[in-house]
């Protein structure tokens, strides 16, 4: 009996030794070859850019395909990256920390061009640019987004720029009359109550705030492209480098939420403009009918067209109509000059640092800028084209219209965010003020403001911020 | 045998029993009565060792490490990190945000773990000892489904209920209950995922209570009530203690379901630790200092679990079992 188990035990051994060298293997290395052509990995994001998933499986696939019918010795490898913003940026992040995953092209918000410049992580491409075609179509402010000390370290892909959005019947029953364009901030507010007065049961004002669809959704709602047009812009000073965490700008753009939280001009879609999806919804919430006056991006206009369809609303272009987002006091921005506002965000083509085929990753770069594919980004995305030769094209003008050749217009006075990580922290104590507003219309302009400061100062440290006038 | 009880009664010892097997002297390989040790089970062992090693006593100790560095996802520090003390402990002690996290999160797993799925579990179980077998059967999948579902589809769930049905139920909806009361809200959820589990861990329990028993209070014309908190509760002891540290360390590592539906707002109303770190780490880049918080999560469940060990070997010392 203690034979027997002694010669089971020992076979059991005998077993998971064989196992373990069984199971022992080596990972494949990631060479960047594969039979015998060269590898060439493209990392995008497959559901925040483009307007729909399958768009922006189109899109890339079709750039890939024509880049390997020119380039034959040369194949793509897809790196699809699903999820929202800050999903999308931490995967990348992640990809780029070794040398073996990280792609050798990569689709990057410009928001934080600054932090992955100075992690190392992209190359240098002004030797690649002096040959380019295109690039000296580019307005200098789209160049600016890419370049960090005089190094052009991405390429724009396309543009975002933010407008008014305004519901023509819903004008015309408020007796408000249309074309419309406020000219400052009392405009907005008379036309919200008439709206309101007139039709209670809709939204007269959908304004996005809070903290739930994360700081990206900043440059696409109401908070930064009114802070854009308020009397201090400022979110981060130049020549102090600290972060403003209290100024006139900041409290303006507070008293414009609250003014739509006490007034009850949000109502009924406070869910929605709450909402973590509200940057991906918008287009939506606005087919749905119920909203007066939105701040809007450019690409809704092309979500609704039938070829897009994210979602289809064959009405938009007949019951939207657009208006240029005013100061608060129809005064000139600091600046710019301008006495209208917008926020610009922008999605860039980078090539990595660690790549082995940066002579490959430049050509895929160029057939991706090429006009056609340019034009189908733009309408897969919604974007403004960053070549100006093309905002009155009749290819691009014509895919949304009146909405895509405005919403270029709105690009050379657009102004971007400063493009570092902090970004996230400052972007989040602003989201809360702007939603403890939202939730309790019985708040303070004060109270939110304090929220704000508090909240930011507590996470960077009281050297960090500053408050501005 | 009268002489060894005469002695037995003198030293105070308890008498030889006449039915003790005769001794015999056996390998000490053999005896079961100390310990041994086989080497060849030490292969045997290994694949295990080396798995909890690898998978969770070094990524442990590392993330114990990192929360003392500099690394943050993007920038300068990404991939050139280096230990900087105890900045980082410095950072959490003044950082206003964590003193409210560790609070909400107390309230979390205590409200939604320790009581709310427990409690409701414990009562549930006891309802469907009693119900019809139809009954029984309907509430039991129903409550178990609940259960399996993965953690975003729960978080789903919630929402829309929150945010459409519960206000129009209520008669107000306009309401929007997960912006107005989100922790008692996430709360609900995670106690609504993690009932089934612990009804099923009371049922089991109380199929093991001799029908004797009750039968023997209700012949002392014990009431309901009495034969619940004298008999039944005493007797579930045991799994009570086992649930709660579950439950609890179950909630304590909720992250998937506050995540989607508040992202720890709004503002920071259900920013439980969970989620803090990852929003320091992945939202703020900032992943030293979210691995610190997350290692103060480990710290806590480490806490509970030692707890939980000391509160059963004393209960077995009690029952003057094996310690």
């Amino acid at each position: 009996m203690i034979r027997k188990r002694s010669l089971r035990r020992g076979a059991m051994v005998a077993a998971v030794a064989v196992g373990l060298l069984v199971a022992a293997c080596t990972s494949p290395a990631a060479t960047g070859t594969q039979n015998g052509k060269q590898v060439l990995t493209v990392a995008y994001s497959s559901e925040y850019v483009f307007l729909t998933p399958q768009l922006a499986t189109q899109w890339w696939h079709a750039v890939g395909s024509e880049f390997e019918k020119k380039y034959p010795n040369v194949t793509v490898r897809y790196e699809p990256i699903p999820g929202g913003y800050n999903d999308f940026n931490s995967k990348l992040a992640l990809l780029y920390r070794t040398s073996a995953t990280a792609p050798d092209v990569a689709e990057l918000p410009s928001a934080l061009m600054g932090e992955w410049v100075s992690s190392g992580d992209l190359l240098a491409l002004n030797k690649y640019v002096a040959t380019s075609s295109w690039w000296s179509n580019y307005p200098e402010s789209v160049k600016a987004e890419t370049t960090i000390n005089g190094k052009v370290y991405a390429i724009n892909h396309g543009e975002n720029t933010e407008a008014l959005y305004y519901n023509v019947p819903m004008f015309k029953q408020a007796g408000i009359p249309v074309p419309w364009q406020p000219h400052n901030w009392q405009q907005i507010y008379a036309a919200a109550a008439k709206i309101h007065a007139a039709l209670p049961n809709v939204t007269a004002f959908f304004a996005a705030g809070g903290t739930a669809p994360g700081v990206g959704a900043i440059q696409y709602n109401a908070s930064g492209n009114m802070l854009q047009g308020s009397t201090n812009p400022t979110i981060y000073d130049q020549k102090t480098h600290k972060w403003v965490v209290d100024s006139s700008g900041i409290r303006e753009t507070l008293g414009f939420y609250l003014k739509l939280a006490q007034n009850g001009w949000q109502n009924p879609t406070l869910t929605e403009a709450l909402s973590p999806n509200v940057v991906a919804n918008a287009p939506g919430d606005l087919a749905k009918g119920n909203i007066a006056i939105a701040v809007g991006s450019n690409y809704y206009g092309t979500a609704w067209v039938k070829s897009v369809c994210g979602p289809c609303w064959s009405q938009g272009a007949s019951t939207m109509a657009v208006a240029k987002i005013p100061t608060i006091n129809g005064q000139a921005s600091p600046g710019n000059g301008s006495s209208y506002a917008s926020l610009l965000g922008c999605w860039d083509l980078a090539i990595g640092a660690a790549t082995q085929h940066a002579q490959a990753a430049w050509n895929f770069i160029n057939v991706a800028q090429e006009e056609g594919n340019m034009l189908s980004a733009a309408k897969g995305a919604g974007f403004v084209p960053p070549d100006d030769q093309y905002w009155s094209a009749p290819s691009y003008a014509g895919v949304a219209p009146p909405f895509t050749h405005f919403f270029a217009t709105l690009l050379p006075y657009s102004r971007l965010a400063p493009e570092l990580s902090q970004y996230s922290v400052w972007g989040t104590g602003f989201e809360q003020a702007t939603g403890a507003i939202m939730s309790n219309p019985n708040t303070t302009v004060q109270a939110a403001a304090t929220i704000m400061k508090n909240y930011i100062t507590g996470q960077m440290g009281a050297s960090q911020v500053e408050s501005l006038p | 045998m009268e002489a060894a009880q005469q002695a037995s009664a003198e030293v105070g010892t308890r008498p030889p029993s006449p039915f003790a097997a005769p001794e015999v002297a056996l390998p000490a390989s053999q005896r079961l009565d100390k310990a041994r040790f086989d080497w060849s089970s030490i292969p045997l062992l290994l694949p295990a060792v080396v798995l909890l090693a690898v998978l969770f006593l070094g990524p442990v100790v590392y993330s114990f490490y990192l929360g003392l560095t500099n690394l943050t996802l993007i920038g300068p520090t990404s991939h050139h990190f280096s230990f900087t003390g105890t900045a980082n402990l410095s950072r959490l002690i003044h950082d206003p945000v964590f003193p409210k996290s560790l609070y909400l999160t107390a309230i979390f797993v205590v409200g939604s773990g320790v009581v709310g799925a427990t409690v409701l579990g414990l009562v549930l179980a006891l309802a469907m000892q009693r119900a019809v077998r139809a009954v029984s059967g309907v509430v039991g999948i129903i409550v178990m489904v609940a259960f399996m579902l993965p953690p975003v589809t729960v978080a789903l769930v919630w929402y829309a209920t929150s945010t459409g049905t519960l206000p129009a139920l209520v008669g107000s909806p306009q309401s929007d209950f997960l912006q107005s009361l989100p922790l008692v809200v996430v709360s609900a959820a995670d106690t609504w995922s993690l009932t089934g589990l612990a009804m099923l861990l009371f049922a089991a329990a109380l199929r093991n209570i001799p029908r004797e028993v009750i039968e023997y209070a209700e012949l002392e014309n014990a009431n309901a009530v009495q034969r619940l908190s004298k008999v039944v509760i005493p007797l579930l002891r045991p799994t009570i203690i086992t649930t709660v540290l579950l439950m609890t360390l179950l909630a304590l590592a909720n992250f998937t379901v506050v995540y989607i539906m508040t992202a720890g707002g709004p503002g920071s109303a259900s920013m439980i630790l969970p989620v803090y770190s990852y929003q320091q780490a992945f939202s703020f880049d900032n992943l030293a200092y979210g691995a610190l918080i997350g290692n103060v999560t480990v710290v806590l469940a480490g806490i509970f679990s030692f707890l939980y060990a000391r509160l059963v070997r004393a209960r077995a010392r009690e029952a003057g079992g094996i310690t």
